[in-house]
């Protein structure tokens, strides 16, 4: 299991190095210049120059490149071209209220997803399996943003919910009525896999050999379902929810800047838009990393539910 | 509303917990918003640092405004200039010495007395050569500027300028601390900004929010400013809203009390919302144009660009696209501004396709089987830069040049990449917009031909341009000025540089907590000063 590991650490290092090659060059191909951005439409050729020299864009790329790799190994990030704050601490500021939000938006996404799945998985081929299966394509067929956007039109017309920002920790009432809609609008991105998966999983425990014995055995129906099929058949459903913790981090991404959550994904937006490579450059980076740890984490808890994933290579 | 009869389905003990819920949550939203003293302003987009010296963008200009003094200001119709942290000033009979008298007690947020030293430390630092500062050429050719004594500026030029003092009003002249902007280094304008203005700057949350607490000793404010002060409101939130459709829902569901970065589809659904009320300033100029390139190969004949212009409807674009809450243009600048001459022919700028294939014909094109114009075998076909925000209108201008016979590419980016894009100098017709404050502003910056390439994006070099301008930049009287620049405006008309399309002005939408004010025109930060914000 270590060995498998070790290969699986080396690998992502290479895509990390990968990312942060492409990360880096990625900005300096798009026609953006934070100089000229930043010397505004009435920028002078001089002006542009001399902003250009402060920031160090008038040196090779190459060079340019080699003081950026210095400076991450050593675990800089750079300062924001645009207001000189220090990308790191921007981004520890902001992943806070990221988890938050997609923690919100699994805690009641998933129960809802396996709750569909289960009612599915048991009128197979009814009506409910079918509704079911239409209310999952759809979740993941609706784009996040259109969601989002029919939710704020219906809070802004009943004020039921706050439509934007974030109004603190979660535990409090500003906080939690703050997080609702984004929370909401993200977790239907999962609800469709989550239901899929656990429909064809449990309709085949179901099936299995153990669970007729339990059946046999004169357990009630319930306890089937719940202690014998789903167990096993939650292994599957836990691998594809760390496999969507990805999809959840991009549905971030666009949930955040319409609901001006002041998370990860919005700044990554954001400084793309006003030119601040830097802060672009960190932002994918940090959120590249985490899908990379996600992943790892995911292989080990699936080798420490079932040793078998680990035994045969 | 949930109607009494509604509550009969919902009998379930967890439903009606769920309804409880529902209802504190909406108590608690309710009760947020309500919260006195504070106003929320909603914008789309953040400044790059809050430093006048350093940034160009509207939204600097903004909080800029409420958190620091220029010397003089502007009366509403823009036409004249008032004092401001300058009581009164003289300019010498040459024109090339202004002095000022600054009023007594100004002090910044930080308690620390204003004095002209101060006014010398800005110039100083912006005028600092080869420094990372913007538009400095709003101070004219600066010779010295000095402070005989606490209350006095001398403020010297190499040649006079006659629109110094309008510029003065501009956001790049609100004054800093300069021993602070000198200690803090890159952080200044980020973490902290020590001004005179009605407000105190407390904190910037980068692209979220901008927290400005008022500056209760503040007393030196004008009738032209929005009061003599102390503002009316304790504190004023700048809130970042990325999504415009986020931005409108905001302000109907009461969490900002206003904005101004309004889409144009939302002015319909706030007319028909009786607690929102709609303001605009007595005067703001933007205009919007295309700028023609006039050493591409076809856009080098007069005719082919008037053809352009005549092909492109821009009352149509007006309508259609803004829902005519924007005017159609017909001139570069508009008529009520400042220098404008009233007898300047705009008759090239309005929408008449018959005249366009009149002209091309005269330019020497023939209609090819293919219905585009051709020249010596050459296809009428131009290309033409955008910003990615205004598509439809890029799409409804190359729809009028085909129908027209003129085959139009278009290339629209975004604001980050479109300034490095046009300096590649490919194209042929280029969409933007800008604001200004009269005649003289509009035309220093954008037609001299040292403005060449960039802002001077038309390539326009003209001899006759740069001396009209010269004359009217060194007029030393109104009338010397006002002739100069209204007859260099004729002139650059009857070159048709630009195809004028619609004149913009900013409109505030405000919610029910906040008393309606008259907005700011300069630099398009409508908001001014926040000295006429009130709480009904």
């Amino acid at each position: 299991m270590m060995a498998r590991l070790l290969r699986r650490a080396v690998v992502s290092v290479i895509v990390l190095a990968g990312v942060l090659l492409i990360g880096f060059l990625m900005l300096q191909v798009i026609p953006a210049d934070p100089a000229v951005a930043i010397a505004g439409p009435q920028g002078t050729d001089a002006e542009i120059d001399a902003i250009r020299r402060h920031l160090g864009l008038d040196q090779p790329v190459m060079l340019q490149f080699v003081w950026y790799i210095e400076r991450v190994l050593a675990g800089d990030f750079g300062r924001s071209v645009i207001n000189n704050a220090p990308v790191f601490g921007e981004l520890i500021r902001a992943i806070g209220p990221t988890i938050e939000l997609m923690f919100a938006a699994m805690i009641w996404a998933v129960p809802a997803g396996l709750g569909l799945g289960i009612m599915a998985a048991l009128r197979r081929g009814g009506l409910i399996d079918r509704a079911v299966m239409a209310v999952s394509v759809m979740g993941v067929s609706v784009p996040v943003f259109w969601v989002g956007l029919l939710m704020i039109q219906f809070a802004a017309q009943t004020r039921l919910f706050p439509v934007q920002g974030r109004g603190g920790p979660l535990w409090t009432l500003d906080g939690l009525t703050h997080i609702i809609l984004p929370a909401t609008a993200l977790g239907l991105i999962l609800i469709g896999p989550v239901a899929r998966m656990t429909r064809t999983t449990l309709s085949d425990s179901l099936h299995a050999d153990h669970v007729r014995t339990a059946r046999a055995k004169g357990a009630s129906e319930t306890r089937v379902i719940v202690h014998h099929a789903l167990r096993t058949a939650l292994l599957p459903i836990i691998t594809l929810l760390g496999l969507q913790i990805g999809t959840l981090m991009g549905g971030a991404v666009v949930t955040e800047t319409i609901f001006s959550w002041p998370g990860v994904g919005r700044l990554a937006v954001g400084s793309i838009i006003s030119g601040d490579y830097p802060m672009a450059q960190g932002a994918i980076i940090f959120l590249a990393s985490a899908f990379v740890l996600v992943n790892i984490a995911v292989d080990v808890l699936n080798e420490l539910a079932d040793p078998r994933i680990g035994a045969h290579p | 509303m949930i109607h009494l009869t509604s509550l009969s389905g919902l009998a379930s003990p967890a439903r009606l917990v769920g309804l409880a819920s529902a209802l504190a949550i909406a108590c608690a939203t309710a009760a947020s918003a309500q919260e006195t003293g504070a106003v929320t302003i909603g914008r789309t987009s953040d400044a790059d640092r809050y430093d006048p010296h350093r940034s160009t963008a509207l939204a600097a200009a903004e909080v800029l405004y409420m958190v620091g003094d220029t010397l003089v200001t502007l009366s509403h119709d823009l036409k004249t200039v008032e004092p401001a942290l300058a009581e009164s000033w003289e300019v010498s009979e040459d024109g090339l010495t202004y002095t000022f008298k600054l009023k007594e007690g100004v002090t910044y947020c930080d308690g620390k007395p204003f004095t002209a030293n101060d006014v010398v430390g800005n110039m100083n630092r912006w005028l600092t050569p080869d420094g990372p500062y913007v538009s400095a050429w709003k101070a004219g050719e600066v010779d010295s500027v000095t402070a005989p004594d606490d209350l006095t500026v001398v403020y010297k030029l190499k040649s006079p300028s006659s629109g110094l003092l309008f510029q003065m009003a501009q956001f790049n002249f609100v004054m800093i601390d300069p021993g602070q902007a000198e200690a803090l280094g890159e952080d200044f304008g980020v973490t902290a900004f020590n001004g005179t203005g009605p407000f105190c700057f407390e904190s910037w949350t980068p692209n979220d929010s901008v927290v400005l607490t008022r500056h209760d000793g503040y007393d030196w404010g004008t009738e032209a400013l929005g009061s003599t002060g102390p503002a009316a409101v304790e504190q004023v939130v700048w809130k970042i809203i990325p999504e415009e459709a986020t931005l409108v829902a905001s302000l109907q569901a009461g969490e900002i009390d206003g904005t101004y970065s309004l889409p144009s589809w939302a002015f319909a659904q706030f007319e028909a919302d009786p607690s929102i009320e709609l303001l605009q300033p007595e005067a703001s100029f933007r205009t919007h144009y295309v700028g023609m390139k006039v050493t591409r190969p076809f856009m080098q004949d007069i005719k082919v660009r008037e053809a352009v212009s005549h092909a492109i409807d821009q009352a149509a674009i007006a309508e259609a696209i803004f829902f005519g809450t924007v005017e159609p243009a017909e001139s570069y600048y508009a008529a009520d501004a400042l220098d404008y001459d009233p007898s300047t022919d705009t008759s090239p700028f309005g929408y008449d396709p018959d005249a366009t294939s009149a002209l091309l014909e005269e330019a020497g094109f023939t209609k090819g089987d293919d219905g585009f114009w051709q020249k010596d075998g050459e296809k009428l076909a131009l290309t033409y830069y955008g910003f990615n925000t205004s598509r439809e209108q890029a799409e409804a201008i190359q729809g009028d040049l085909r129908k027209a016979g003129i085959d139009l590419t278009v290339e629209l980016y975004d604001s980050t990449a479109i300034w490095a894009k046009l300096r590649e100098q490919t194209y042929d017709l280029y969409q933007m917009d800008y604001p200004y404050l009269n005649a003289g502003d509009a035309l220093n910056l954008y037609f001299s031909s040292a403005s060449v390439p960039s802002p001077n994006r038309m390539m326009w070099e003209d001899a006759k341009t740069d001396e009209l301008l010269a004359a009217g930049n060194s007029a030393v009287n109104e009338d010397a000025r006002a002739e100069a620049f209204m007859a260099l405006g004729k002139h650059l008309h009857e070159a048709i540089l630009w195809k004028p399309l619609l004149l913009e002005k900013p409109t505030v939408a405000i919610g029910p907590r906040l008393a309606p004010f008259q907005p700011a025109g300069i630099s398009g930060a409508a908001f001014g000063t926040g000295l006429g914000l009130a709480l009904k």
